[in-house]
């Protein structure tokens, strides 16, 4: 006879997630609670509402700034990592290059580096060879570490693709670029879109890359944050978290939509 | 134009992306790390290996590592499989508690810490109501500090890892196992932690690299005065500057992953990534 789950551990599960769930999820409500309140110091549990922080970054040229930076910087690693992600990753599953299964794991290697490593070298390599780091500089090494997550997504997706559909158009005379738009691409677009989505929130949210390679002009949201928590923080960074916890919130919500988070999630 | 070179041309942007950008700078990074004033030198090496200091921070980065790991394995290996077995709506809900962190920047939940954890935030004075611990006690500026606030921030990636596993854990086995007269922790233990190893290893080996690597989060609540390798890294590049012996600090963090990853990269085979 099959004994059932005790009762007390059923409990236990219960409690276990519901701590989990606070260790995981306090930082961020901390965050929207200090920048809701009234008070000039940093104070948990608010006391007294108000929204004037959130008027305060909305006037501050430092946060307008690093924000559009930031947004731009994050357009750019968007459109590059998966237009160039997207494309290896057809390479990649047509297994037609000899060396194909070196080629996934190159793709994959910025996933096993730790960003600081690859952080250094990029500022001694860029500053030596090409000389102060620009926005293109940051770009391209976010763009680098998005790339993994391109290729992933688009991999996971071709693999459930039918194979014969390129052959059919191929037969039916489709040449080498109707064959990639017409049937490749739209087959690959849901894990492009995953993708995209991933790549815009890497680059938006990081912090590594963004400190090692900034300048007197280039500074993202990120680093403009933390410059804060090093030195004085104020609830008006407080504010721009929880606009920056807001966009995290909306992207979770368009990729749950559009492609079904779970599927993401154990891939 | 054949499929061979339709394939290369595909993979070429990235390519020459990652040899210019990503294998280029390593390659930079080493070469620095043993070039001096004249010429090849392994004395920045030698200057880390040699003085106490440096020596207690590659110590301290390796001993919080291991606590950190640990902590992270032994909640995220209950939280995913509970993940795995709840209802669908329920795992969604699961699913977005664990991915919302993920997706925060870590600046913004270090600052969450920073707050909870501070003299006069709401945990020191919890512990302190409650009479656990004395009037001087603090969080901040403490290796606990780093420890919950590196937990919270490792944690996703370490239930991710072993979820996927889990997931392609065959539900039956269990029942076999529950049929034949196992208690459910028994055939917990015996089926499911055995077959979830695999996911438990590499969830560990990914939370050992990053929270060997990282320096925000550390440098945040640690304050300057408990310094991890990759906060003294940080500080040789920006404040010094001595980019040489940050590179050979990088060089050195590096090898000491690369320990701990090649028993199980020769462990697993090149089959599964």
């Amino acid at each position: 006879m099959v004994r059932s789950i005790p009762t007390w551990l059923r409990v236990a599960a219960f409690v276990f997630v519901l701590a989990t769930a606070l260790i995981l999820l306090a930082p961020l409500f901390v965050v929207i609670g200090v920048s809701i309140s009234e008070s000039q110091f940093i104070a948990f549990p608010p006391n007294g509402l108000s929204l004037r922080w959130y008027q305060q970054v909305l006037s501050s040229n430092a946060y307008l700034g690093a924000g559009w930076i930031s947004i731009q910087i994050a357009l750019m690693v968007t459109v590059l990592a998966t237009l160039i992600g997207g494309a290896a990753a057809v390479a990649i599953h047509r297994r037609q290059l000899i060396f194909s299964d070196l080629l996934a794991t190159v793709f994959l290697s910025p996933l096993v580096l730790p960003t600081i490593i690859y952080a250094i070298g990029m500022l001694m390599f860029w500053s030596a060879a090409f000389g102060p780091v620009s926005p293109i500089t940051l770009a391209l090494s976010h763009t680098i570490i998005a790339l993994p997550y391109v290729v992933r997504t688009t991999l996971a997706v071709l693999a459930e693709s039918d194979p014969f559909l390129e052959e059919a158009a191929r037969t039916m005379g489709a040449n080498r670029l109707q064959r990639l738009s017409f049937v490749v691409v739209p087959q690959c677009i849901p894990g492009l879109a995953a993708g995209a989505f991933f790549a815009f929130n890497i680059s938006f949210d990081e912090a590594v890359l963004s400190l090692f390679l900034r300048g007197p002009t280039l500074t993202t949201l990120p680093v403009q944050i933390y410059g804060q928590l090093e030195f004085s923080p104020d609830p008006s960074v407080a504010a721009v978290s929880s606009i920056m916890i807001a966009l995290t919130v909306i992207l979770i919500f368009v990729i749950d939509r559009m492609l079904g988070l779970t599927r993401f999630a154990s891939a | 134009m054949n499929d061979r070179t339709e394939s290369l041309l595909l993979a070429l942007p990235g390519l020459l992306l990652l040899v210019l950008a990503f294998f280029m700078p390593i390659g930079q990074m080493l070469i620095l790390s043993v070039s001096g004033p004249d010429g090849v030198t392994l004395s920045h090496f030698v200057r880390f290996l040699s003085d106490p200091f440096y020596l207690g921070i590659l110590w301290r980065t390796v001993r919080l590592s291991l606590v950190i790991t640990i902590i992270c394995a032994a909640i995220g290996f209950p939280l995913a499989y509970i993940m795995a077995r709840v209802g669908p709506k329920l795992r969604l809900w699961l699913v977005v508690m664990v991915i919302l962190p993920l997706m925060t920047s870590v600046v913004v939940r270090t600052f969450g810490w920073m707050v909870l954890l501070s003299r006069s935030g709401m945990i020191p004075e919890m512990l302190r109501d409650m009479g656990l611990v004395g009037r001087s006690f603090a969080l901040m500026q403490t290796e606990a500090a780093i420890v919950i606030g590196m937990v919270q921030v490792l944690l996703p990636f370490m239930t991710l890892s072993i979820l996927g596993v889990i997931t392609r854990i065959d539900g039956r086995l269990e029942e076999a196992a529950r049929t034949m007269g196992c208690s459910f922790l028994q055939s917990f233990r015996t089926v499911v932690l055995p077959l979830a190893l695999p996911g438990i290893v590499a969830g560990s080996l990914l939370c050992f690299t990053l929270s060997a690597s990282s320096f925000v989060t550390p440098n945040l609540l640690g304050g300057t005065r408990i310094q991890v390798l990759a906060a003294s890294i940080y500080k040789s590049v920006t404040q010094t500057p001595d980019w040489p012996f940050a590179a050979a600090q990088a060089v050195i963090l590096f090898a000491g992953i690369l320990l701990v990853l090649v028993p199980y990269i020769k462990m697993t085979g090149p089959k599964d990534g």
